[in-house]
């Protein structure tokens, strides 16, 4: 083989969980080798982000397994991976596998690309944080924090969700994080969202042996549809969606489709999966106006049908709903205060109600979703990139600024040919990339782009 | 299918996007300018404006104007909300979907093309906006004046 002298471009993947891992699979995929890939990840296992660093048992996944492959077009990858770990599973590709399995899966595949790669130098991975991006000459300088730097012609970043500044609540805390110590365990606990992170949370602690009342608050409510048996979507082409409407438009277009769907026999979840390959462009299509009006009004609804939990998890909480060891509270939070024994009282008022009830509790633990704006995170790299003027978020502040393509927009609002982003840092753009069905797809399409 | 209704809402709307950011025209003019039955054109109009691609105000100096910018609306959204699935024919559409009594949908290869056929439909209206068809110069009159000249 002969090798080439021509300088091979330098492409950086900040942040090694999910999204970065199955970014650094579909760029080892290209035969090309013009290029080499570096993924910096603080953690020393990649592949363990935020969703796949649990070790519990019934932390699963949502979604079943032959749509979970890191590779859109070849959806039995992890099947087949899951299945020679567990000879004696069966029917390995329509059940719901343990998330930590799932880690597991994409930090194997991770480190076989890079024994693979090992002679031809593609890939290599950096065991540390980036702490800052800036423009260096005709490409980017990437520091990290042990006190080196890189150059690249391209980075992107793949960070995942801003987690900080998540709860205008001071007295919130994160499962998990460092000020996460133990409580009573016959106490109450309360949990901002009712969402699947709440479930989450609630199977945490329930494994931790906390026999105490866990109340979970949102704005509505509501709990996580189950999944059915069986997948079952209606076929819907792009030609049949009327996009570009109003919210109130389509909502009325929507309701009537699963009306329908119904009255032929069908379920809601059918619609639901049917419309989801259109998401994105919905999304896209979508003013302003109703963009808005969906965060504030329809999210909640969407959330709760669109994100399903595997109907033995449903089942579960609502026997623990019964037995009243965990309660769904419709209710805003309007103010805390933190007790001098260390207990919190927070001042509820419920849905449709004028009255401020106060709640006291041990702990409340931050489910809530989406930041409000993510600009003003501490965390780095995004911090400077935000301060430098390299960045910017999206009209509704839940994400990065970026083009269809991915690029970073910066603050004069010209889009980057060397900054990219994936994953739930783009969803102002596309809305739902925080799972791997959609992940693994965008992944695709990056590999082409930074590789021009 | 492109109806007499969905090209009088086009009519209409490029009517709108000729004016003043801002500005309102009545219908009664939108009707006179562009030859469009008026009672149709009020029917139109309210199912653009639930859709929300127009704005209106009632009254003596009302009328209805663009609720976005002409470039932020594409021809085949308001296609679709006009005259509904952009598709050839009947049984190429899923949700407006109406079986043909005589052929059978798996083999016939007549529906298997005009399903090619909607979706080509689909990415160049998709792709243009009103202000891409306000803008557009008739060639055939522009050839013709040359000509003439």
């Amino acid at each position: 083989m002969v090798v080439s002298d021509r300088p091979r471009k330098s492409i950086v993947i900040v942040g090694g969980g999910a999204t970065g891992v199955i970014l650094a699979a579909h760029l080892m995929r290209r035969r090309d080798d013009g290029f080499r890939v570096t993924l910096i990840e603080k953690r020393e296992e990649v592949g363990r982000g935020l969703a796949y660093s649990t070790t519990l048992p019934s932390h699963r996944l949502n979604v079943i397994a032959e749509r979970m492959s890191a590779y859109a077009d070849d959806p039995l990858h992890f099947s087949r991976w899951f299945t020679a770990e567990h000879p004696d599973a069966i029917g390995a590709s329509q059940f719901f596998a343990e998330r930590s399995e799932y880690g597991r899966y994409l930090s194997e595949l991770f480190a076989e690309l890079l024994s693979f790669e090992a002679s031809s130098g593609r890939l290599r991975r950096i065991e540390a944080q980036c702490t800052r991006i800036q423009p260096a000459g005709s490409g980017l300088d990437v520091q990290v924090s042990d006190g080196t730097s890189l150059a690249a012609h391209a980075v992107v970043l793949a960070t995942g969700h801003v987690l900080d500044g998540l709860s205008e609540l001071d007295v919130a805390t994160r499962l998990d994080s460092a000020e996460d110590t133990p409580v009573d365990s016959r106490s109450r606990i309360v949990v901002l969202g009712t969402g699947l992170s709440m479930i989450d949370a609630w199977l945490s602690l329930r494994h931790r042996g906390h026999v105490g009342e866990i109340v979970a608050v949102s704005r509505r409510g509501l709990l996580p549809h189950p999944h059915a048996r069986q997948r079952n979507p209606i076929r819907l082409d792009v030609a049949d969606i009327p996009l570009g409407t109003e919210l109130s438009y389509f909502v009325r277009w929507f309701a009537e489709l699963i009306e329908e769907t119904e009255r032929a026999g069908g379920d809601w979840r059918d619609v639901i999966d049917g419309i989801r390959p259109f998401n994105q462009q919905i999304w896209r299509d979508w003013p302003a106006t109703a963009k808005r009006r969906f965060l504030e009004h329809t999210k909640a609804w969407w959330d709760i049908h669109r994100h399903r939990i595997p109907s033995g998890i449903y089942a579960e909480a609502e026997k623990a709903l019964a037995a009243g060891d965990l309660k769904l509270l419709a209710a805003k939070v309007v103010g805390c205060r933190k007790l001098d024994d260390g207990s919190i009282e927070l001042s509820l008022r419920r849905r449709g109600a004028a009255a401020v009830d106060v709640l006291s509790c041990s702990r409340v633990y931050d489910c809530s979703g989406f930041v409000k704006d993510v600009s003003r995170t501490s965390t780095e790299p995004l911090h400077s990139l935000f301060q430098q003027g390299l960045a910017r978020t999206d009209p509704l502040r839940i994400s990065l600024d970026v083009t269809p393509d991915c690029a970073v927009v910066d603050a004069a609002g010209r889009p980057s040919t060397k900054l990219f982003a994936a994953g739930p840092l783009t969803r102002g753009t596309f809305f739902e990339v925080d799972s791997v069905p959609d992940i693994r797809l965008q992944a695709a399409r990056l590999a082409e782009i930074v590789t021009r | 299918m492109l109806t007499r209704k969905g090209k009088y809402g086009l009519k209409a709307l490029v009517h709108l996007a000729h004016l003043p950011p801002g500005t309102l025209a009545f219908v009664s003019d939108i009707a006179v300018s562009n030859n469009i039955p008026k009672k149709f054109l009020d029917a139109i109009l309210g199912e653009l404006r639930n859709a929300g691609f127009v704005q209106s105000r009632k009254g003596k100096v009302g009328g209805y104007r663009l609720a976005r910018p002409a470039t932020e609306i594409k021809i085949g959204h308001v296609i679709r909300v006009l005259d509904g699935p952009l598709a050839p024919f009947p049984c190429a559409s899923r949700t407006q979907y109406q079986r043909c009594d005589d052929c059978d949908e798996a083999t016939c290869q007549v529906r298997h093309m005009m399903l090619e056929v909607r979706t080509a439909i689909a990415a160049v209206l998709d792709s243009r906006s009103l202000a891409d068809m306000r803008d557009a110069t008739n060639d055939d009159v522009l050839l013709e004046l040359k000509q003439q000249a």
